[in-house]
């Protein structure tokens, strides 16, 4: 083969070898940027800090919780928008979050004194299964504990909280 | 005249062999990254709670602790104690 033969061959080799070394790099960029961030434990802890917020102010509850002496059942019903929270999917989807409030007085730690919940139930389900790594497609839960006082009695608040939102957290 | 031909022959053969060799070892390296950043991205996608909470050392910050505290602060003493009480149980959760 003559000189100027190889060096042509070698130029096309060098084109080739550039084009596969961009390609991979443009692979692999692709792969990393297309997977989106998981966002939900942090999502799920807002959340939970939202809806404490709303219960307990400077250590004491919230007194649009009770009715006189006791829990207030109008709260209840309009939880969502007294402590300003949307949970309604787009679209007429199902909804993602799901949120569940329970109130025990301090001194009865067994018996809930009163129980909240809003959003869709059925990503409770998921809770239990969560730290399997091939059910990441599940909902992400999280639960939380605070202690506030309300007319000389103290009160433990959980606060648990599930987030749909597969489509948009994981691929 | 031959003997030199044959020569030549052998010398692009092991030409080819380097170039042949070098190029299955770029595809190789190429195929290994691209899985890496595949795990990679599957790996560090997952923003963690822990990565946002301001620690220091010996005790934990957050929201939620700082309102515990404040209902503390407005208990009595024998609230208070139900309060340590269950902080000591629940410590390792």
């Amino acid at each position: 083969m003559n000189k100027r033969g190889e060096e042509k061959i070698l130029a096309i080799y060098w084109f080739v070898i550039l084009t596969l070394v961009a390609g991979g790099i443009f692979t692999m960029t692709i792969l990393f940027y297309n997977h989106p961030y998981d966002v939900r434990e942090v999502e799920s802890q807002i959340l939970i800090n939202n809806i404490a917020d709303c219960l307990s102010r400077g250590g004491e509850l919230n007194p649009e919780l009770f009715e006189g002496e006791e829990f207030s059942e109008e709260f209840k019903t309009n939880f969502l928008q007294t402590c300003n929270l949307y949970f309604e999917a787009e679209g007429g989807e199902a909804e993602e979050y799901y949120s569940e409030i329970t109130i025990y007085n301090a001194s009865r730690l067994d018996l809930p004194v009163y129980e909240i919940n809003a959003g869709n139930k059925n990503l409770v389900a998921s809770c239990n299964i969560q730290e399997e790594k091939k059910y990441k497609r599940e909902a992400r839960c999280m639960e939380e504990n605070l202690f506030s006082v309300k007319g000389g009695k103290l009160y433990l608040i959980k606060i648990m909280s599930a987030i749909g939102k597969a489509k948009e957290n994981v691929k | 005249m031959s003997n030199r031909r044959l020569k030549n022959n052998k010398a692009q053969v092991s030409d080819i062999m380097t170039w042949v060799v070098a190029t299955i070892i770029i595809i190789l390296i190429l195929v290994v990254f691209i899985y890496a950043s595949s795990l990679l991205a599957q790996k560090t996608k997952i923003i963690k709670i822990k990565e946002m909470k301001l620690e220091i050392p010996g005790e934990e910050i957050n929201w939620l602790n700082s309102k515990t505290s404040f209902a503390y602060l407005r208990s009595s003493e024998e609230q208070r104690q139900i309060i340590d009480k269950w902080k000591e149980e629940n410590k390792n959760e």
